[in-house]
């Protein structure tokens, strides 16, 4: 393209024009709608029971107290929420991202039976048992009420795998083959080559793993009955789910107060979602690029 | 798979076992690395498509699945003339297609607007704002919504303060369901906008500047370049989605629901889910609940496959 046309162009596309104005515009205002129950949350969280009762609409506290918090983090069932939610995040991504790397490597490969193990794995993707024998199946293997019943049966999600597939297949053939001539393993391949040269993946499938892990619940509420081996979402959902006096209700009759439910409900929310906000903003890259690529190539 | 090979080999060595065996001593150890994997699938997943047949038994708890009887078709009989259920199914449905109305374009059109921002930084900062709502669960966003949309809840203010009446977004039937699709699209627009917006960015810009050299618009760069970009994503996209339409948002309703409006939002999951759980249960009723959908989920993928081979001459499966 010769520089005129370049000037030419430049000049017709940075010049804003009503609909740049309209657009921007619009944006502004889904993310607003987006922002705002975020907004509404912590708002509710760090207000005094008697402004948020006498206020008709909030848009900005006038007193800020830290009471619905010292609610929360007096009360011990956050914490063992917290503890467990922990324990099955660290355990399940290292078990999550294990067999989905192994997998996708292999998958990788070519190999007899290939086709047939491929399609197999795909065919769960479409059809599968349900939930009652879901749930026996647990209940058989003796997983009833352990944390491995959060953790065991999250395994391999298919559509990472696939994706990590196929950046491994993007990855120049040279490099495996010289390895392999110079008589490198499989493992040795995949830890000492491939995965150096993935670990944007490797991050970002990390990522949706724990996320995944952190936001657990459903198999908790399944499978666990002891109070103290309950992941946080499901103490959070308990807590969401309960009316007045119940939140937390044990340990506010010993201290006598009586409780602003929606501050103790919206401040254990934050403290739930903390760490998911914390993070998101500066891996916001890895958070977004396996969507992309998946997205893209699949 | 190996062991049969290999012992059809010991019978009858021909030449091209006998290469059969050598190409998969040769990888071994790609098997033994797949072991874990297809061991996971195994057990999670085809365990309990076994475990299926239940919905043909009458379960008993010292039996288990193979040893519990027969009964025929039972169970689907039962089913059948439960009211519930079918109000779970028409529920299912319509949900489900009010979200492929509703939410299903709205990332689509999400993405081309973005797009058309160049100020990178604004851009930036309202996809990462989009795409948050996806990494929290079911459980915090209800929980800000069940609080939000209260009768006393900060929406209710707003429209109390501006002189409207106060709504109950969370008991009206008639609102309900427009509720559950509102908020489907409130957390998921942002992400699913990414993928199309990565086909997007994906277009070769040349044709931008050629076609803008060329005197094209906006709009006819729009119309004629990006979308034709992102067509076959939009339709892959939406087999997919209609392939899972017995599956209409189980831990989103699961979590936001209540008795007065289950008549509008009990949907099939959330159905199997109270006959199970918080009835005297039924295995054997719940099981055949599972195995509908999952039939129906099925004959509904092929189908939409099959229409799209026809009309484009690829599928997706």
């Amino acid at each position: 393209m010769t520089t005129l046309a370049k000037r030419n162009m430049r000049n017709q596309i940075v010049r804003n024009n009503w609909f740049d104005i309209i657009n921007i515009l619009f944006m502004s205002i889904f993310a607003l709608l987006i922002l705002y129950p975020f907004y509404n949350s912590i708002l509710v969280s760090f207000t005094p029971q008697a402004d948020y009762v006498k206020t008709p609409f909030m848009l900005f506290p006038k007193n800020l107290t830290l009471t619905s918090y010292q609610i929360v983090f007096e009360s011990k069932v956050i914490f063992t929420g917290l503890g467990v939610t922990i324990i099955i995040t660290l355990f399940g991504v290292v078990y999550n991202m294990i067999l989905t790397v192994l997998m996708a490597y292999c998958f990788n490969n070519e190999f007899p039976g290939k086709k047939f193990f491929l399609y197999a794995v795909i065919f769960t993707m479409y059809f599968n048992g349900g939930l009652i024998p879901y749930y026996l199946l647990i209940k058989d293997m003796g997983l009833m009420d352990t944390l491995m019943s959060m953790v065991l049966p999250t395994g391999i999600s298919i559509m990472y795998m696939t994706v990590m597939r196929k950046y491994f297949a993007s990855l120049p053939v040279e490099l495996e083959e010289s390895a392999r001539i110079d008589g490198a393993s499989d493992l040795v391949i995949l830890f000492r080559i491939i995965l150096p040269l993935s670990m944007p993946m490797v991050v970002t499938f990390t990522l949706y793993y724990g996320i995944e892990r952190w936001n657990e619940w459903w198999n908790g509420m399944l499978f666990i009955k002891t109070a103290y081996k309950q992941p946080l979402q499901l103490v959070l959902r308990g807590i969401i789910q309960s009316t007045g006096a119940q939140v937390m209700s044990s340990h506010l009759q010993e201290a006598g107060i009586v409780p602003f439910t929606d501050g103790v409900k919206m401040a254990s929310i934050v403290i739930t979602m903390f760490p998911v906000m914390c993070l998101y903003p500066f891996m916001q890259k890895y958070f977004v690029q396996g969507l992309a690529i998946g997205g893209v190539k699949g | 798979m190996n062991k049969s090979e290999l012992s059809t080999h010991s019978v009858k060595p021909s030449r091209q076992s006998k290469t059969l065996f050598a190409a998969i001593w040769r990888k071994r150890y790609i098997y033994l690395l797949l072991l874990p994997g297809l061991a996971y699938f195994a057990i999670f997943k085809y365990i309990p498509i076994y475990g299926v047949q239940l919905a043909f038994k009458k379960y008993a708890v010292n039996l288990g699945i193979t040893g519990s009887p027969w009964i025929g078709f039972s169970n689907f009989n039962l089913l059948f003339i439960d009211g519930d259920f079918w109000i779970a199914v028409r529920n299912t449905l319509i949900i489900a297609y009010m979200q492929i109305l509703i939410c299903f374009p709205i990332p689509i059109v999400l993405a081309v607007l973005l797009n058309e921002i160049r100020q990178r930084k604004f851009k930036r900062t309202v996809q990462t704002i989009y795409t948050f709502p996806h990494f929290l669960s079911w459980v915090i966003v209800s929980g800000m919504v069940l609080n939000m949309l209260s009768t006393n809840g900060a929406i209710n203010n707003l429209l109390a303060v501006l002189n409207f009446d106060r709504v109950q977004f969370l008991t009206d039937k008639r609102i309900f369901r427009w509720l559950l699709v509102f908020l489907q699209a409130w957390k998921e627009s942002g992400w699913n906008c990414i993928m199309y917006l990565a086909a997007i960015t994906s277009i070769d810009p040349t044709l931008y500047e050629a076609a803008t050299i060329d005197g094209a618009n906006r709009w006819h760069r729009m119309r004629y370049i990006t979308w034709p970009g992102i067509s076959m994503i939009v339709v892959v996209t939406l087999i997919m989605r209609m392939g899972s339409i017995m599956d209409a948002g189980f831990e989103q309703i699961i979590n936001i629901y209540n008795p007065a409006v289950y008549e509008v939002s009990d949907i099939i999951d959330t159905y199997v889910f109270r006959i199970t759980f918080q009835r005297p249960a039924n295995f054997g009723l719940s099981a055949a609940v599972g195995l509908f959908k999952g039939i129906t989920n099925c004959v509904l993928l092929l189908t939409t496959n099959w229409i799209c081979v026809r009309l484009s001459g690829t599928g997706i499966l």
